[in-house]
């Protein structure tokens, strides 16, 4: 159990939503965090990096979340790698209608063995539900062999979503090493900077140091 | 419960020392090889943006404009990092008007909505402290006003 932070407080949780553009991954924070939804004509591409602040109770724990909403689109491959650090779990999501998108999910891994510890919780989110190009068993099968949760949601009707939420936090907060650390360590401290390290993404540049093993810092957001 | 907005992510958070030098070597390399592709120029741009040197600020927005120009497909993100390296200088009008162009273009954007709001917050706190220097040096204009009046009348 999670234990750095006194009974009292609440504990304080980084997530963060990565996934191939438009498979619906500010659509799903929204859906959550604000109950809304837009349609597809109506929502915007995210630019760099959004962000929400949610509160939520797990197991009879209040569980502060910070989640970090990454760009899809490769071009933003660099300002959102700075924001892995610390996170502790994270939901990776793809689009059930879109069998590339699914396909993707590989070279997303790929770089989170790039960015964040070992330990740090993982969901596969399949989104959208509808037009099915991607059958559940696959979705179910791949998370098995990432050793990570899996769900399909809906962003637009809501089916799913709080449960693929209340999952990850679930299991984060039984992760006793995502907690050893208790570094409250914000934001980015890394060591000797790199120049020629690349991405594991073309057009990316790496800006951490590949983490060793351990438990990295915990509760990584200042907010 | 919803979150406590507006919030802007880059605009909180810099990156170290190390990481903007990645990404100012890479832009310097090109550079020095006289050919520097949008994306490193845009990186750079965009950890300079974020950083709290004015002077970072300054730059990563002066090479936004010309990304702005010269890459029409780049336009979006240009519009919004170059609100938020004015809104970080300090200078809300050029904010503002960088923020409403990408709004006109997309009405629903909630992230360019929450930083429209931002902006609108810091203008409005900052009216009040200006208020309130103004509202204190009128105050120690008249203490040292009262003072000369006194000492003048007194001799």
């Amino acid at each position: 159990m999670a234990q750095s932070k006194e009974q009292t407080g609440p504990v304080n949780v980084k997530l963060l939503l990565i996934g191939n553009s438009s498979v619906g991954k500010s659509s799903l924070l929204l859906r959550f965090s604000d109950e809304q939804w837009l349609p597809e004509d109506e929502s915007s591409a995210t630019i760099g990096v959004d962000f929400r602040v949610h509160k939520l109770d797990v197991k009879g724990r209040k569980v502060k979340l910070s989640i970090w909403d990454t760009a899809g689109q490769e071009r933003f491959r660099t300002i959102t790698s700075s924001y892995y650090r610390g996170a502790q779990g994270i939901i990776l999501v793809y689009d059930v209608s879109n069998r590339e998108s699914f396909e993707a999910l590989p070279r997303w891994y790929s770089e989170l063995e790039t960015y964040v510890s070992k330990s740090v919780v993982k969901i596969i989110v399949g989104n959208k539900e509808f037009s099915r190009q991607v059958p559940y068993s696959d979705g179910q099968r791949f998370a098995e062999r990432m050793g990570s949760l899996f769900m399909e949601a809906s962003a637009k009707t809501a089916t799913g979503v709080r449960e693929a939420f209340q999952e990850v936090v679930e299991k984060i907060l039984d992760t006793p090493e995502l907690w050893a650390a208790a570094g409250q360590k914000r934001g980015t401290g890394l060591g000797g900077a790199n120049g020629s390290a690349q991405g594991s993404m073309p057009g990316s540049i790496n800006l951490s140091e590949t983490q060793d093993g351990e438990g990295s810092s915990g509760g990584g957001c200042a907010c | 419960m919803p979150t406590e907005l507006p919030y802007a992510a880059d605009a909180e958070v810099s990156l170290s020392y190390d990481e903007l030098e990645v990404l100012r070597l890479q832009y310097q390399k090109e550079l020095s090889q006289s050919h520097v592709t949008t994306q490193t120029k845009f990186n750079y741009a965009w950890g300079l943006v974020k950083s709290p040197m004015r002077e970072h600020q300054a730059e990563g927005v002066r090479l936004l404009q010309e990304l702005y120009r010269a890459e029409p497909s780049r336009r979006r993100e240009c519009l919004y990092y170059l609100s938020l390296g004015h809104y970080k200088m300090g200078n809300y009008d050029e904010a503002k008007r960088f923020n409403s162009l990408l709004m006109e273009k997309e009405p629903t954007n909630l992230q360019a909505q929450s930083l429209a709001s931002l902006i609108d917050q810091r203008i409005t706190k900052e009216g009040y402290i200006g208020m309130a220097i103004a509202g204190g040096a009128a105050a120690l204009g008249t203490i040292l006003l009262a003072s000369l009046i006194r000492r003048a009348t007194r001799k």
